[in-house]
Parts: C-alpha cells; sequence; structure tokens
C-alpha cells in the first residue's frame, strides 16, 4: 500500500521531530527525571520481588511495565514545567507549529527515553531471572506501545498550570502509586478476586498483560483486548492533554 | 497591505479588563513603539497579537492573516522576543539557532548560512559551542533576538527588548534593530524607555488601563502639548533659596529640579532667560548652561497617563 502524507502533515511531523530532539537533548540527564524514572521503579520492584516466591515469568513483564510506566510519564511533567518557568515553552506557542504537533512531540520525547530505559528491566530479565522471550512481537509492541501511551499521560498531567515540575509529580505519584497495585504487577489480576474489575480502569493492565504474553505465552485478556485497550488509554490521554492545554493557553 | 492590523481587540480575566476595544494599524516597514505604564496591557497585547493567549474579542491579523483563524500563516511571518531572554540554556548558541530555525521548516542549508550570518551580526560567532547557560544577560538578549530572526520575519515582535541591558548593549540594540528595519523588517516594540521610543519610532501608541490613549509620530504627539515648554538651566554654585528665586521669575509656572539642573516651565521662554540671567547675577551664580526645550514625548506619556509633565 502507498500511503502518501500530505504537505502539512509532512511539516508537522518535522517540527514535532525537532521538538523531540531538543527534548531528548536537554531534559534526559536531569536529576528528577533519573530520581522518578529509573530509580524509583527498580527500588519499588527490588523491595517487592526479593523474598517472594513469585515466578519470574510473572515478575519480569511487571518490572518491565513498571518502569516503562515511571520513566515515560516522568518526562512531560519535568520538560513542560521547566519550559514554561524558562519561557521556552512560549517559544514552541508562538512558532508555526500546531498544539497537536507540539504535545506529539514531547511525547515522542518520553517515549524514546522510556524506550531506552526499558533495556535495563529487560537486560536484569533475562540475565538474572532467565526469562525467555516467547513472542518477539508482543514484547516491541509492549514496550513500544506503553511507552507511547505513558509519555502521552505524562504530558496530560502536565497541563497543570505549574511552573513546578515538583507539583506536576505530586499529583502524579498520586495516581500511579494506587495504580501499581490493581494492575497485575505484583498480584496476578485472576489472584485478585473481587477486585478483578479495578484492573480494567488501570491504563497500566494491558501493558503488564501483553508484556506477561511476550515472556511466558499466556495473557489473561488476549493479545487483542490487550492492545485495545492500549490504543483506548493512549488516545483518551493524548485527546485530553490536547484539550486541557489548549484551554490553559486560551484562559492565559 | 499593513503588517500588523488589530480592530477592537479586547481580553478580560474574569472581571477585569486587561485590553479594552483597542484599533490600530503599523504599515510595513514601520517602528511601533508601544508604550504604557505597568499593568496598563502591553504584555497583554503582544501576546494577543503572537497567538499566546486568545482575545476576548476582536481580531488582529499579521500580514494580512488573522492570529486566531490562519495561526499557522500568521506565525510564518513573525518572530518574537518576549520580556525575558528564552534561550535554552543547555543548548549551544548553535544548536539553540538550529532548533529555532527547524521550528519554521527551515532546510538544513539555509539552516547554517543563516545561523552562521547571525551569530556573526550578534558578536558570538566566537561562542558558537558554547552553552547559553555561561552567557551574559546581554549575549542571551543578542541570542533571543537571533533566533527570532532565523525564519528572516516579516514583522518582529519585542517585549522591553532593553530591559535588564548595560548602556552600551542597549545602544547595540537600538543600532541593530535600525539594521534590520533598513532591511525591510517592520519593527513592533513595547517599552518602558520612552527615550527609546521617541529616537526609534516612526509611531507610537499609548497604553493606559487597558485603553488606547493616543496614536501618532512622537513629533506629533509632542507638538499637541506645546504648552508645555520649559528653559533647563545649571548653575556653577549653589545657593539656599535658589528655588524660591526660580519660582518668583515672571512667566514660570512650575520649577522642578533635575539632577543637578532646574527646568522652569512656561509659555514663553524669552521672557524667562531674561529671568533667570538676573537671578544669577543677583545670587553671584555661575551660569553654566540655559537651553530651551520643548516637550518631550515622556510629557506626553506622563500627561496621558495622568500624571504631570516633569
Amino acid at each position: 500500500m502507498n500511503v502518501k502524507m500530505s504537505p502539512r502533515a509532512v511539516r508537522e511531523l518535522a517540527r514535532a521531530w525537532a521538538i523531540a530532539k531538543k527534548d531528548l537533548r536537554i531534559y534526559y540527564l536531569r536529576p528528577g527525571l533519573i530520581m522518578f524514572g529509573i530509580l524509583f521503579p527498580v527500588f519499588l520492584f527490588l523491595s517487592f520481588a526479593v523474598g517472594r516466591d513469585v515466578s519470574p515469568v510473572v515478575l519480569v513483564p511487571g518490572f518491565v511495565a513498571m518502569t516503562i510506566f515511571f520513566s515515560a510519564s516522568s518526562t512531560g511533567p519535568m520538560s513542560v514545567p521547566t519550559e514554561r518557568k524558562t519561557k521556552t515553552y512560549d517559544r514552541l506557542l508562538t512558532a508555526p507549529v500546531s498544539p497537536v504537533s507540539i504535545l506529539l512531540g514531547q511525547t515522542l520525547a518520553g517515549f524514546f527515553f522510556a524506550v531506552a530505559i526499558s533495556a535495563i528491566p529487560l537486560l536484569i530479565g533475562i540475565q538474572w531471572y532467565g526469562v525467555g522471550v516467547t513472542s518477539v512481537a508482543a514484547l516491541v509492541a509492549g514496550i513500544c506501545l506503553a511507552s507511547f501511551g505513558f509519555s502521552a499521560m505524562g504530558i496530560m498531567f502536565a497541563a497543570m498550570p505549574t511552573d513546578n515540575p515538583g507539583d506536576v509529580m505530586m499529583v502524579l505519584n498520586f495516581v500511579r502509586l494506587p495504580l501499581l497495585f490493581v494492575s497485575g504487577i505484583f498480584v496476578p489480576i485472576e489472584a485478585m478476586g473481587g477486585f478483578g474489575f479495578a484492573a480494567a480502569l488501570s491504563p497500566l493492565t494491558f501493558p503488564v498483560d501483553l508484556l506477561r504474553y511476550a515472556f511466558g505465552g499466556v495473557c489473561y485478556y488476549g493479545v487483542a483486548w490487550d492492545l485495545v485497550g492500549i490504543f483506548a488509554f493512549t488516545a483518551l490521554f493524548f485527546a485530553l492533554g490536547v484539550f486541557l492545554h489548549e484551554r490553559n493557553r486560551k484562559k492565559a | 497591505m499593513n503588517a500588523i492590523e488589530v480592530e477592537g481587540l479586547t481580553k478580560r480575566f474574569g472581571d477585569f479588563t486587561a485590553v479594552n476595544d483597542i484599533s490600530f494599524e503599523v504599515g510595513e516597514g514601520e517602528i511601533f513603539g508601544f508604550l504604557g505604564p505597568n499593568g496598563a496591557g502591553k504584555t497583554t497585547t503582544i501576546r494577543m497579537l503572537t497567538g499566546l493567549t486568545v482575545p476576548t474579542s476582536g481580531t488582529a491579523m499579521i500580514m494580512g492573516h488573522d492570529i486566531q483563524r490562519e495561526p499557522f500563516i500568521a506565525k510564518e511571518a513573525f518572530g518574537t522576543v518576549p520580556e525575558v531572554s528564552n534561550v535554552y540554556d543547555d543548548l549551544s548558541a548553535w544548536n539553540n539557532l538550529m532548533f529555532a530555525g527547524e521550528l519554521y521548516g527551515m532546510p538544513r542549508g539555509r539552516r547554517v548560512d543563516r545561523a552562521t550570518s547571525l551569530l556573526e551580526r550578534a558578536n558570538l560567532a566566537g561562542f558558537k559551542d558554547k552553552k547559553a547557560k555561561g552567557f551574559s544577560k546581554g549575549m542571551k538578549r543578542k541570542l533571543t533576538i537571533a533566533m527570532a530572526m532565523m525564519n528572516d520575519p516579516h514583522v518582529l515582535f519585542l517585549d522591553e527588548p532593553s530591559s535588564g541591558l548595560d548602556v552600551q548593549s542597549a545602544l547595540e540594540l537600538q543600532k541593530a534593530l535600525r539594521e534590520m528595519n533598513s532591511a525591510g523588517t517592520t519593527i513592533f516594540l513595547t517599552t518602558h524607555n520612552i527615550e527609546d521610543a521617541n529616537v526609534m519610532c516612526d509611531r507610537v501608541a499609548i497604553i493606559v488601563g487597558g485603553r488606547l490613549a493616543a496614536v501618532d509620530s512622537p513629533e506629533r504627539l509632542k507638538a499637541t502639548i506645546q504648552g508645555t515648554r520649559s528653559v533647563r538651566v545649571a548653575f556653577g554654585g549653589n545657593s539656599a533659596d535658589i528655588e524660591d528665586a526660580l519660582t518668583k521669575i515672571s512667566k514660570v509656572s512650575r520649577v522642578a529640579r533635575e539632577g543637578d539642573k532646574w527646568r522652569l516651565y512656561t509659555d514663553e521662554p524669552s521672557v524667562v532667560l531674561d529671568g533667570v540671567f538676573m537671578c544669577a547675577q543677583g545670587k553671584g551664580l555661575e551660569l553654566l548652561s540655559v537651553n530651551t526645550v520643548g516637550p518631550s514625548l515622556e510629557d506626553v506619556f506622563l500627561l496621558l497617563v495622568g500624571g504631570e509633565p516633569r
């Protein structure tokens, strides 16, 4: 199939890519991002995994998904308020770039960061826990889609009208931490009993389930429903992000 | 075609009206100054003109394109220099310029040529690969202006461009703006510095309490208050009752001290000059300088914003 993009779409994508490159150059060695995006999920995982008799096929997908969840969703809350403080965000808003492309660029930056960071739990899982990958396609899809979706989630939270990254992180953690416990990371969904319905309301559930399929060949919802779940939450986060950022601009 | 056309522009924040139904045009190639006291609505206006905020009502056209309805085309036509220099501290001067060019979709070759030329013009070529975080305020200002000029804009918006600059940097900035204007760029600047506006602008608008109080050339605005002429005098020595003596000179309506000088407001400077010479003789003071002074743009400004001419 020959897909031809309109010149407008090519132009918008090029500018979104420029924003993503700029964010990758500037923000991804910031202490706050290393803390919340890498160290926090690693220590959280260790505190739950060490000493527990849980199969690596259950632990490792949760570890990978959780690392992506934290790293991808931390990038927007770090970069957007910082740019508001330094007034560089105004530079983006006065440039001939649509609001969708600005947010797409920032989401792409979080996506690439999280994909790169996912190598850490992946290597730990393969080397230390000895898990094998049974579906490379599901692994790649799980990592990539989750990275994009959670990055869009972070950008959505970054619509909070503040120029202090800590303000956004505080609210974000208030949401992120409870989600860890209903998404099948530490307790498999099938073992959650009456709370199993809550899993379907968490955006983290579907990447965890898809990655579980990638490592062990079994999943709770099925690959198709996992993909539907990831796509639905990603679309929701991105659309809501665009809406909230635009609403703030109109109020400003 | 006008470079900027503003019609009935209004911005309300709840019950507070920051900008109230303002209309004006800026011709192509003009240097247009936007003056006003703090909180008058200057920055809100420039934010509406550049698409940073949405007007409550009214329209703003940049090179014939509505900033709200056709933001993409309108934004292609201008560059902005905000009050705070908004460069990326963690990027080098070169990468800041490359990024600015990418936001305008400039091909790499053109970006490289333009960035090289702008860095040379801004005397920043030697700092090309240095991160902006180590730059002085003046260097960051120059880099911000260079970034705004990357796409060779038809219109350049500057919000308080000389804010925080030392005298030499401010003069260099004035020179650079004149060169850009000579090359065809329309310049819209907000400023507190009335002398900047006086010497640089073809026309100025004065905004007070969100409403436009006047739009005209500096000289025409001064001509509207010809009554406030004055004589400025500096004496070589001092006398305790000099202010009283100057106030008593015939036809002097008011006396104001300006540093080591005195300013005597009058409708008839020639009469006052005689009085000044007699006063100096009577007090045994040396006359260092005497000038007759017409109304300044600052006098116009103060009159319009509700203060008294100094």
